[in-house]
């Protein structure tokens, strides 16, 4: 009666322990998950609002005399590719979802850089009020994206510092994918750099 | 025994954090003026009318708008030192982030102004552009630096307007109630707690010479220590007494930038 009772008691007490530490480690985990998903949304965000900008900016060059007929129409293209993502909710845990993701935006940085710099040469282009602003939205928009990414990182990499740490990787490799570890922005030459784009 | 190490994992953390975040190139510390000339760029008497008028501002609109004048950001690029600063000096109101700083790096020949979150539709980027565009950087390449900041400022709170009473600061909204605890799991663990409490008590009392005090204290412990973290979040502070505080703002990189 005794042992067995010692035995049911101690059973219990590792449990108790065994079922607080999982608590409480999945729940961190979850804070966590969420601060990245949350920043995640906020770099969606800004990317969303550098895509808006392109069709004015597209009219606006298509309506200087002889502008460079490639150059809008790659920039075109590579925006309603952009639009075509169909990015699932969980990208920061889904690294080809990710990687998908910031090639179609990396090509767009890049279409839209060229077609910056051909306008150097239509100063009238240039020169104009409605350029003018549209150069300062793009260049705020690119700082914002510059911004969100990196507290995208910064978000991730709490995340995965916690998710990878003893004991908290036996309970997060307990619960498979749901707390995969997030993948990070790479900064590309050209495309990502602190400074907004040059004209 | 495990549940020991929670704590230092923690410390550990918080520990890595204050490393990255000292591994950048420093901030200044908050100002505790509205507006600040940290180069001898501006006349004092500029600085000061600048100051009263900011502050004026923001006690009647809400809105905390600087003006920080400092020679050069150095090797960071400008806008990433700018982003920093606003977070570092969290201008603007806490959930509103309304807040927006006049930057002048004379030595690098760069203007900037970083526009809070909440001031993004009020103060859209174009029309930050326009001003430094307009009413700044041509006074700038003309030597009349006074003028070009007090320029800067008309535009600025123009835009945002002074005259309509702003809103009032929503109820603060309800912060980290992710990191509380799950309600069911703490009643459950404080039943199993009471539990194996309740079962010690009897056990100790029908064999006192057990091995099981040891390890009644070690899980008492544990349980403790647990049931603590949630509620382990440490805030800033921030003591007034009269100058610029700033009021818990954001920025997302937001504004313009110009260089004469």
């Amino acid at each position: 009666m005794n042992r067995g009772l010692i035995v049911l008691g101690g059973i219990v007490i590792v449990l108790v322990i065994v079922a607080m530490t999982v608590t409480s480690t999945y729940n961190r985990l979850v804070t966590l998950d969420q601060a990245v998903q949350s920043q995640w949304a906020q770099v969606e965000s800004v990317y969303q609002r550098r895509a808006d900008l392109i069709p004015n900016l597209v009219e606006t060059v298509k309506g200087a005399a002889n502008f460079e007929k490639s150059t809008y129409i790659a920039v075109a293209d590579a925006r309603s590719k952009v639009g075509q993502l169909n990015l699932p909710s969980g990208a920061p845990n889904d690294p080809a979802a990710f990687a998908k993701f910031t090639a179609a935006q990396d090509a767009l940085s890049s279409a839209l850089s060229h077609l910056l710099a051909v306008v150097e040469n239509y100063p009238n282009l240039k020169a104009s009020q409605n350029f003018a602003d549209l150069q300062a939205q793009l260049e705020g928009t690119e700082n914002r994206i510059a911004v969100e990414r990196m507290r995208f990182n910064t978000a991730a990499q709490a995340f995965n510092t916690t998710r990878d740490s003893f004991p908290t990787v036996l309970v997060a490799g307990f619960f498979g994918a749901r707390f995969n570890e997030k993948t990070y922005f790479k900064s590309q030459p050209g495309s990502e750099t602190a400074s907004p784009v040059k004209f | 025994m495990s549940a020991l190490r929670w704590p230092l994992a923690l410390v550990m953390l918080i520990g890595l954090a204050t490393a990255a975040n000292g591994a950048e190139v420093p901030i200044p510390p908050s100002p505790t003026q509205w507006a600040t000339d940290t180069s001898g760029f501006l006349k004092p008497q500029t600085v000061t009318d600048l100051d009263a008028r900011l502050r004026a501002y923001q006690a009647k609109t809400g809105h905390q708008v600087l003006v920080y004048v400092a020679p050069t950001t150095e090797s960071t690029p400008t806008e990433d030192w700018t982003v920093r600063a606003f977070a570092r000096w969290k201008v603007g109101r806490k959930g509103l982030d309304d807040g927006l700083i006049l930057f002048v790096f004379p030595t690098d020949h760069k203007v900037r102004i970083e526009v809070g979150y909440g001031l993004e539709q009020t103060v859209p980027d174009a029309i930050a552009a326009r001003i430094i565009r307009d009413a700044i950087t041509p006074k700038l390449r003309a030597g009349q630096s006074d003028e070009a900041v007090v320029a800067g400022v008309d535009g600025i709170l123009a835009t945002i307007g002074g005259e309509t009473p702003s809103q009032a600061a929503p109820a603060p909204a309800p912060e980290e109630s992710d990191a509380a605890p799950n309600p069911l799991w703490v009643v459950l663990g404080v039943v199993l707690g009471l539990l194996v409490v309740v079962m010690v008590i009897v056990v100790v009392a029908r064999m006192p010479r057990g091995p099981f005090i040891a390890s009644h204290s070690s899980g008492g412990s544990g349980f403790w220590s647990l049931a603590s973290m949630g509620a382990g979040f440490v805030g800033g502070g921030f003591s007034g007494g009269g100058g610029f505080s700033g009021g818990g703002g954001f920025s997302g990189g937001g504004g313009a930038t110009g260089s004469w």
